[in-house]
């Protein structure tokens, strides 16, 4: 069986974080160099039809930072959009900036992490436990005020599954098949109850097959949701950045956190990659994608340990590496007086 | 001088008084009220509008706290605008955007038709291009005010044609940003990442990467806010290339028809932010298009209406299909064009005033149709199913 790919997360900064954080740079952080709490966002993938070939262009798996990224305990994220939260560090300078031991930041965020995506396993058989933290990332700055140049380099921890995922056929399916127009509207109807109560385990949720049509529940109640439930009428279902075929990158976590709860043992799992946030118009299909994966059982001796953690941004090169944003056409006032007639 | 100009706008726009009276049919002008109207049906219909807030020292008093200006996210804009290829075709919609002018009526108050450029764009902007690919025979443009109206149905296929622009100044300089790979770190072998598909294009096309017409997939955050001085709305762009990364303004024109680019689009700073610039549609304008546009669409409703109230006399209010007829035939109206028509979605509009004409809740929903003429690549419109 092939192995299960997943789509990784693009970094989208908005100019208006840049100014954020020069703000924050001047006024709050100057020569602090520790870690700032940062939110970023996602919302479902999206696909937009090329006019001339007709065919579906899939707009990548965005990761968005805006301005509000700083304002840790902002109530709410733009509907549909799922907020996560980071850690920004910037550095005083670039030397610093390509100096400091990225690999090490990125354990210590890793080792962090894991313990919040296992820990959280083993007592998620409470009710009463907040959702777990499935997903996080690491962003470390340089902002060269003077030229409005801002170096950037992301990181998104996921933990890898050793042996892999792998997923049974057809591969990746469409979920219209699987559930039928009905089904998928009834899940679409719940998931709208469901994010009023400040929004499902971090865009993850629980599909089950009842006896008038499906049901929803929060990540958090397992236990409960499926107790009666035979195992191939239980879908996890997760909010899908990824808009290609492959799932995007928050399943990863979402597995990995899944796979904890019972260290060691093969798992199969029925998987709702959700990408209906609004309803297909005209004779468009429903987005969302359905596929029956399954975990041939990792071997003990991981037991307890952190996995492998994976997750640096790739530049627009392919290679690991760092990315710059050049705001200065757009905010130096030199240069915005030559644009102008 | 363009800060002199900036500062002296922010003046006018701060003695200017607030309209009022309803003036959107004799002018095309609307009030922040009306504003407020057709920002809200906007965000109900379609969902990717949010009203936004904004920075909270630059709040305009004559509009709600929360309800400051509409913005949509990370919309897509598959080609460049200047490398469109025109067809004869437009010439019946540049025919009908000079309509409601009488014979003696003067040229430059018409809004500048979008493909006067062609020539010109031929040949400056689209010089870099060796090879023009062939029109598809039958197909259109659909970057003309007139044929955005008439593209409600999905099916609609343009004749865009694209061709790869040099990236060599969209890609940063990045020799001086450390390489992972340089210093000896690697991240372990990942079989699992999906390798990152350039351009995201979905599984169903490999064909367009193998031909080398790559798309180049920026997308725009668009936003709307009120002018206060010319009473209507505005738009403002702001873009991002494939990897994310902000494009210069330059870039930006390449998505604005040849005609708009410079003159009409120009960089501004975002009024509901401190420090944020971003490309605007100047909206001198636009009240005039809009008055235009909507006084044909109101003479077509007349019609619709006249037809439907027959019809329909006996309903009496149960008006609810009518009011989804009258707007795709209005439309069909306008643009007079044979367009197809447009699928029966099931809209829910609530139909009152339907003597009246063109109700002001869709002022935005026209308003984005007309943006679309100026980008024509850039997919504002999101209301093509409607």
């Amino acid at each position: 069986m092939p192995i299960v790919q997943f789509v990784p997360f693009s970094s989208s900064v908005h100019p208006s974080f840049w100014h954020e954080l020069t703000k924050l740079k001047i006024d709050v952080l100057k020569l602090d160099s520790s870690r700032v709490p940062i939110t970023a966002s996602y919302t479902a993938g999206k696909t937009v039809l090329d006019r001339e070939t007709g065919n579906e262009i899939g707009l990548g798996c965005h990761l968005t930072l805006g301005e509000d990224a700083f304002k840790v305990d902002a109530s709410r994220p733009a509907k549909h959009a799922t907020k996560i939260s980071g850690t920004l560090i910037n550095f005083n300078t670039i030397e610093e900036f390509k100096s400091s031991d990225k690999a090490a930041l990125f354990n210590d965020l890793a080792d962090k992490f894991w313990s919040s995506v296992s820990a959280a396993a083993t007592s998620s058989s409470s009710t009463t436990s907040p959702p777990p933290q499935l997903n996080t990332f690491l962003l470390l700055t340089f902002a060269d005020l003077k030229k409005y140049k801002y170096y950037y380099w992301f990181a998104f921890p996921a933990f890898m599954a050793s042996p892999p995922w792998e997923i049974a056929d057809p591969g990746w399916g469409l979920a219209e098949d699987a559930f039928g127009r009905e089904g998928l509207e009834g899940v679409r109807e719940q998931l709208g109850g469901l994010e009023g109560q400040d929004g499902g385990a971090e865009g993850s949720f629980l599909v089950r097959r009842g006896k008038e049509g499906y049901e929803v529940g929060r990540l958090g109640e397992w236990a409960e949701f499926f107790a009666d439930v035979p195992e191939e009428d239980r879908v996890v279902a997760f909010l899908d950045p990824s808009s290609t075929l492959n799932p995007g990158w928050p399943l990863r976590n979402l597995l990995s956190h899944l796979s904890s709860l019972q260290p060691g043992k093969p798992l199969a799992l029925n998987i709702l990659s959700w990408r209906d946030t609004e309803l297909p118009t005209g004779n468009k299909r429903w987005a969302s994608r359905y596929g029956r994966i399954s975990l041939p059982g990792a071997t003990a001796e991981l037991e307890g340990k952190r996995p492998t953690a994976v997750g640096w941004e790739r530049n627009a090169a392919g290679k690991l590496g760092g990315r710059m944003a050049d705001l200065a056409p757009m905010m130096d006032p030199t240069r915005l007086a030559d644009q102008a007639v | 001088m363009h800060a002199v100009q900036t500062q002296f706008w922010a003046v006018r726009d701060y003695l200017s008084p607030v309209l009022r009276e309803s003036k959107f049919k004799e002018h095309g002008r609307i009030t922040p009220e009306e504003f407020v109207a057709a920002g809200d049906f906007l965000t109900y219909k379609f969902p990717v509008w949010t009203w936004e807030k904004g920075d909270g020292t630059r709040v305009r008093d004559f509009l709600p706290k929360d309800k400051q200006f509409l913005m949509t996210r990370n919309v897509p804009c598959l080609r460049r605008a200047t490398t469109l290829a025109y067809t004869d075709e437009q010439e019946d919609s540049e025919k009908l955007l000079s309509f409601a002018e009488g014979p003696g009526s003067d040229k430059d108050e018409d809004w500048v038709q979008t493909h006067a450029g062609r020539t010109e764009a031929e040949g400056h902007a689209v010089a870099d291009i060796t090879d023009i690919p062939d029109l598809d025979g039958p197909s259109q443009t659909t970057s003309s005010i007139t044929t955005g109206l008439n593209n409600m149905s999905l099916d609609e296929r343009g004749a865009l044609d694209a061709h790869p622009i040099p990236s060599a100044d969209e890609i940063p300089d990045i020799d001086d940003i450390p390489d992972m790979e340089d210093e000896g770190m690697e991240e372990p072998e990942d079989e699992a990442a999906a390798v990152p598909e350039k351009p995201a294009a979905t599984e169903a096309e490999p064909i367009e990467v193998a031909k080398g017409n790559l798309l180049q997939v920026r997308t725009y955050d668009v936003m709307i806010t009120y002018d206060k001085y010319y009473q209507t709305p505005r738009i403002w762009l702001l873009g991002y290339d494939e990897s994310g990364n902000p494009l210069t303004p330059s870039q930006v024109f390449q998505d604005v028809s040849a005609e708009h680019a410079f003159k009409t689009v120009t960089i501004e700073p975002f009024p509901h932010s401190t420090t944020l610039t971003a490309a605007s549609v100047h909206p001198c304008k636009h009240a005039s298009v809009m008055k235009k546009v909507i006084e044909r669409m109101n003479a077509g409703i007349a019609e619709e209406q006249k037809r439907l109230g027959i019809a329909s006399a006996k309903e009496s209010k149960d008006a609810k299909s009518g009011g989804k007829k009258w707007l795709g035939g209005m439309v069909r109206k306008v643009t007079g064009g044979s367009g197809s028509e447009s699928p029966s979605t099931g809209t829910e509009t609530p139909a009152s005033d339907e003597a009246d004409g063109m109700r002001v809740d869709y002022y935005l929903v026209v308003f984005l149709k007309f943006i679309a003429s100026i980008v024509p690549t850039i997919e504002v419109d999101s209301t093509t199913a409607f």
